[in-house]
């Protein structure tokens, strides 16, 4: 067993670390994940395994072999602090998938904590995450990606959007590049904001109370995260999620 | 219908709105013209209750029939007066989500991009809000679709379109289209176009055109259309046009006062 | 009148052979480092190695009063207890502070009064520097050339000042910060490590503890600075650790343009740089604070080079009040520097224009903090990295919203262009946001040079070196021109410069 973490440790500096210590001795290790060459996978995390005295982790640690593709998808929400991490190391050509969504309220931590390792050339991964905060709840995403010196031509893409909902909530990200190769595509975004006022406005002229509106767009900006599921899966962990968010907003 | 007194608006710390006054009566077709700056879309965003667009004088009342009890919204006819009562509102005590259930209907020069939120979602929910207030029962999704694609069908607008997010990747010309099966569906008492022509070739601009004749030419509704040029008036005949500069009207006349703008411009017309 | 004309044809003539010469000396020189040099100045060092002592002897030979003398221990004697500090993606090996001067100062000479006075050696390394030409002129005393007052920093003393009645009539007090500490003492305590605070990191306390000299800038309410302010550092003196010092406070609804310019002569030893800029901004004021970076990087062997480990900070303190860095860094083999803005007053501005350029073996971690506490406060960030050679750039930067700045804005962009495959480009940004109505954007990318460019350039008849230019240049463009004019074109050939070797 690793020794508790402390906020030097750059992965763990937004965690909960009061929470963390108690349990820290029963936080399992990485479940490991292979996906054979030229095979696909796809997980979900609807919950976060509960460790005890609030604290709920999951921790991954997958290897996509050539070819592979892993599709992953998660909801970090409904506990007092929730860490989701994913270690992803990317063979020849294969590619991985993320959605994830991070719904916070009361004074929820929630984290997902991702490094994405493009080991070899040619692989691709996409990243989606978007979070929405309320109460004094804080929404962590963390994502670093990186890509080894001879792994050309990959192509990384992240994409972090937070929404806050009251003045006592906090959005983290960091979306971080570290990269190695010269013939890459490697991009990302990162915004936090409201919800855009333009097309409250224009819902409202058509009739939509301020309240349906703020869902609806809600909804829709949740639903970034899981456009990549299949059609099961989305339903499910969409379902969830949408089910949290009524609470939340 | 609608009866605009002095009305003064700021954008911001700026006065745009210097004392406008105009009365639009049902069955009527107005059209408003004027140079760029003159305050025709703060007009439009004004009157929708658009935040950030400050009323400091002036008022706006707007008056329809509307029924005297709640009845039978299949039996409900407003072309005849019985059981109807007329009511009038202060608009600019209302939200805009009020006043668009009240009737008033907002074509956006600018339509506004919604990623994620379908037409066909947005204006289902749109729609049965506004009979929520109205007091109707909501549409069941076999009746809107129904509704949707008759309206589709008027503009020419793929039902594939309907099913996208809301103006997400549409061209301009589909995106004045789309606003305009809104107003089909949707249905209001008042449409307030904000230069719906603009971005359409010809023949998008006959089917808009066409298309706000059949869903608005009607005794019991109105049109305030603003535009820059004849073409649209062509199409959709006004019976007052008016040009407004310096944020007030400083003409009014027939559709001739349009080809006369045509012909000489704004300047010399309401010099 | 015939013999005027053919007197201007001669002296153009004459130019353009100068141009020529210029160009070809420019030429000669671009093969090596160009500001390779070392001058030969008496020296007056404090002993090596860094103790109490060491603080005692650089105050007393400034002259400091007492106050100045205890601030300098306290933070001495925190700086002792910390550690340097080990997140950045640099890695050089441990530094010997025991090992290096810390005080060096040209012969004390008399006060100088004008130019003509100044040192014929100190001038004669300003044109090795390649001061831009519109600033040759003001030291040459052309007329109607435009103004920038230099504050020499030469090591680590000031030597020259001018245009100071200039200034002075304009009630702008520019000086060197150890006259500003005896002549406006009030002035000087009452802003100096409130930016930076003592405590603030491992070499902003060393700085504390040993600074030499700097400049100090007081702009009066209302006053907008009749010219551009500029400094050029130098490090000159072998194993010499420089340390500056700069204070600039702008009072209510002034404005000021300050202009920094380094280079420094080739060393096989690494020297450490550690200093500290301090910058406040009242009601309505704006600081502009422009620097090309081009001290020594070490040799394409990644030997020698200048360790820059700098603190540069403003605090908008006032409504209104805007601070705008920009900065083309291309010196250095190691640079640890984040132009920073604390933005507390409403409607307040903040800035950060970055360039940041290495080669060989040079490592770059580079970026800003932008500090959200006001209403409606806004902040741009734009970051150009390239990395060539054997390097590693990195951006790395803080974008963080309290909870009561409501309607902040942030626009973040940060590029990265890789030249060749043996290099590193990273971009480590942290958001933080606790106040809902923020609207925050950052954007990355990261891209090569394509092969169609390059042969469209190729097409049209530059060499492959002329072509990167070309392209690099474009690619930092909305950096560049950010920078008053005089220091855009310097720039550009500096980009260029530095650059050499990395193709092919």
């Amino acid at each position: 067993m690793n020794a508790l973490p402390t906020k030097g440790d750059e992965a763990w500096r937004y965690a909960d670390l009061k929470l963390l210590a108690d349990v820290w001795q029963d936080v399992p290790s990485p479940e490991q994940i292979t996906v054979k060459a030229g095979e696909s996978m796809a997980r979900q995390i609807c919950e976060i395994p509960v460790i005890g005295n609030g604290v709920a982790m999951a921790d991954l640690d997958i290897v996509i072999e050539d070819g592979a593709t892993f599709t992953l998808h998660v909801l970090a929400a409904a506990v007092q602090y929730g860490r989701i991490n994913i270690k992803t190391t990317l063979g020849k050509g294969s590619h991985f998938e993320l959605g994830g969504a991070i719904l916070g309220n009361g004074d929820q931590s929630l984290e997902i904590v991702t490094e994405t390792i493009h080991a070899k050339p040619e692989a691709t991964s996409n990243q989606v995450v978007r979070s929405v905060l309320g109460g004094k709840a804080t929404g962590t995403f963390m994502g670093k990606v990186h890509v080894a010196r001879d792994a050309q031509r990959t192509d990384a893409a992240q994409s972090v959007k937070s929404m806050l909902l009251d003045r006592s909530a906090t959005a983290n990200s960091k979306p971080e590049l570290e990269i190695f190769a010269d013939d890459v595509l490697c991009a990302h975004g990162a915004t936090v904001g409201e919800l855009d006022k333009e097309a409250l406005f224009y819902m409202a002229s058509r009739g939509l109370d301020p309240e349906t509106a703020k869902r609806l767009m809600l909804q829709a900006f949740i639903g970034d995260a899981f456009v990549s599921a299949a059609d099961d899966v989305r339903e499910a962990i969409e379902g969830k999620a949408l089910t949290i968010l009524e609470a939340l907003s | 219908m609608l009866k605009i007194e002095n009305l003064q608006a700021n954008v911001g710390v700026t006065q745009i709105l210097n004392g406008l006054s105009l009365t639009i009566n049902a069955g009527e077709i107005h059209a408003i013209m004027g140079p760029n700056g003159a305050g025709k879309s703060t007009l439009a965003y004004t009157l929708g209750g658009r935040p950030n667009y400050e009323v400091t004088d002036g008022s706006v009342s707007f008056t329809t029939s509307v029924r005297a009890e709640p009845v039978d919204a299949q039996t409900d006819d407003p072309s005849t007066s019985s059981g109807r009562t007329d009511q009038t509102l202060d608009l600019l005590d209302m939200d805009p989500h009020e006043r668009a259930a009240a009737g008033i209907f907002l074509g956006f020069q600018y339509p506004v991009e919604i990623p994620g939120v379908s037409n066909l979602q947005f204006l289902r929910e749109s729609l049965n809000a506004q009979r929520k207030v109205r007091g109707e029962d909501p549409l069941s999704g076999a009746e809107f679709i129904k509704l949707a694609k008759e309206k589709a069908g008027l503009l020419k607008m793929d039902m594939e379109m309907l099913k996208r997010a809301v103006n997400v990747g549409f061209s301009g010309g589909e995106k004045k289209r789309n606003e305009m099966v809104q107003m089909g569906i949707i249905d209001p008492k008042l449409a307030i176009l904000d230069e719906t022509d603009s971005g359409l070739d010809i023949d998008a601009l006959r089917i808009v055109g066409d298309g706000i004749n059949s869903i608005m030419r009607k005794p019991d509704k109105a049109v305030l259309l603003i535009t820059h040029y004849q073409r649209l008036l062509d199409l959709v005949k006004p019976d007052f046009v008016h040009v407004l500069a310096n944020g007030k009207i400083v003409k009014t006349g027939g559709p001739e006062l349009a080809l006369e703008l045509e012909e000489h411009g704004y300047e010399a017309v309401a010099a | 009148m015939n013999d005027k004309v053919l007197n201007e044809e001669q002296r153009r003539a004459e130019e353009r052979a100068e141009m020529n010469a210029e160009a070809q000396a420019a030429a000669d020189a671009a093969s090596t480092y160009e500001h390779g040099w070392s001058s030969d100045i008496e020296q007056d060092f404090a002993e090596k190695g860094l103790t109490e002592d060491t603080v005692r002897f650089i105050s007393g030979k400034k002259g400091e009063p007492e106050w100045m003398l205890d601030w300098r221990l306290k933070a001495f004697r925190m700086w002792e207890k910390m550690e340097s500090p080990d997140w950045a993606k640099v890695n050089f090996p441990a530094i010997d502070y025991q090992d290096a001067y810390y005080y060096a100062e040209p012969k004390a000479k008399p006060k100088l009064n004008s130019l003509d006075e100044v040192d014929p050696e100190i001038l004669r390394i300003y044109e090795k520097l390649g001061i831009p030409i519109e600033e040759q002129k003001v030291l040459a005393g052309v007329e109607g050339a435009r103004k920038v007052a230099v504050d020499a920093v030469f090591d680590s003393v000031s030597v020259a000042t001018t245009f100071r009645e200039e200034l002075e009539s304009a009630g702008v007090i520019f000086r060197s910060i150890s006259e500003a500490i005896k002549e406006y003492p009030d002035l000087v305590k009452k802003y100096l490590g409130k930016v930076v605070p003592m405590k603030d990191n491992y070499f902003a306390t060393l700085n504390c503890a040993v600074f030499s000299d700097g400049t100090f800038v007081y702009i009066p309410k209302g006053v907008r600075c009749p010219m551009e302010l500029s400094t050029y550092f130098r490090i000159n003196a072998e194993n010499t650790g420089q340390f500056e010092r700069t204070l600039i406070v702008a009072d209510e609804g002034s404005y000021v343009s300050y202009l920094e310019g380094c280079t420094a002569p080739m060393r096989d030893e690494n020297q450490l740089h550690a200093a500290v800029v301090e910058l406040v901004a009242m009601d309505d004021a704006e600081i502009k604070y422009s620097t090309v970076q081009n001290w020594y990087p070490g040799d394409e062997n990644g030997k020698g080079g200048i360790y820059n480990f700098v603190t540069k900070r403003g605090l908008c303190q006032g409504k209104n009040s805007k601070i705008s860095w920009t900065q083309v860094e291309t010196g250095s083999a190691v640079t640890w520097k984040y132009p920073s803005c604390v933005l507390n007053g409403e409607n307040s501005v903040g800035e950060f224009y970055s360039v940041a350029l290495t080669n060989n073996y040079q490592q770059a971690d580079t970026g800003t903090k932008m500090i959200h506490n006001g209403k409606n406060t806004r902040s741009t960030i734009i970051s150009k990295g390239i990395s060539a050679g054997k390097s590693d750039n990195t951006y790395r930067g803080l974008v963080r919203v309290g909870a009561n700045a409501e309607n902040v804005r942030n626009f973040t962009q940060c590029d990265s262009l890789l030249l060749g495959d043996q290099c590193g480009a990273h971009t480590v940004p942290y958001i933080e946001v606790k106040n809902p109505t923020a609207t925050i954007e950052h954007e990355a990318t990261t891209s090569k040079i394509s092969d169609d460019q390059m042969f469209y350039a190729q097409q049209r008849g530059l060499d492959e070196e002329e072509a990167v230019a070309l392209i690099v240049n474009g690619f930092a463009k909305e950096v560049l021109k950010e920078l008053p004019m005089e220091f855009a074109v310097e720039a550009q050939k500096l980009l260029a410069i530095s650059l050499e070797g990395s193709v092919g």
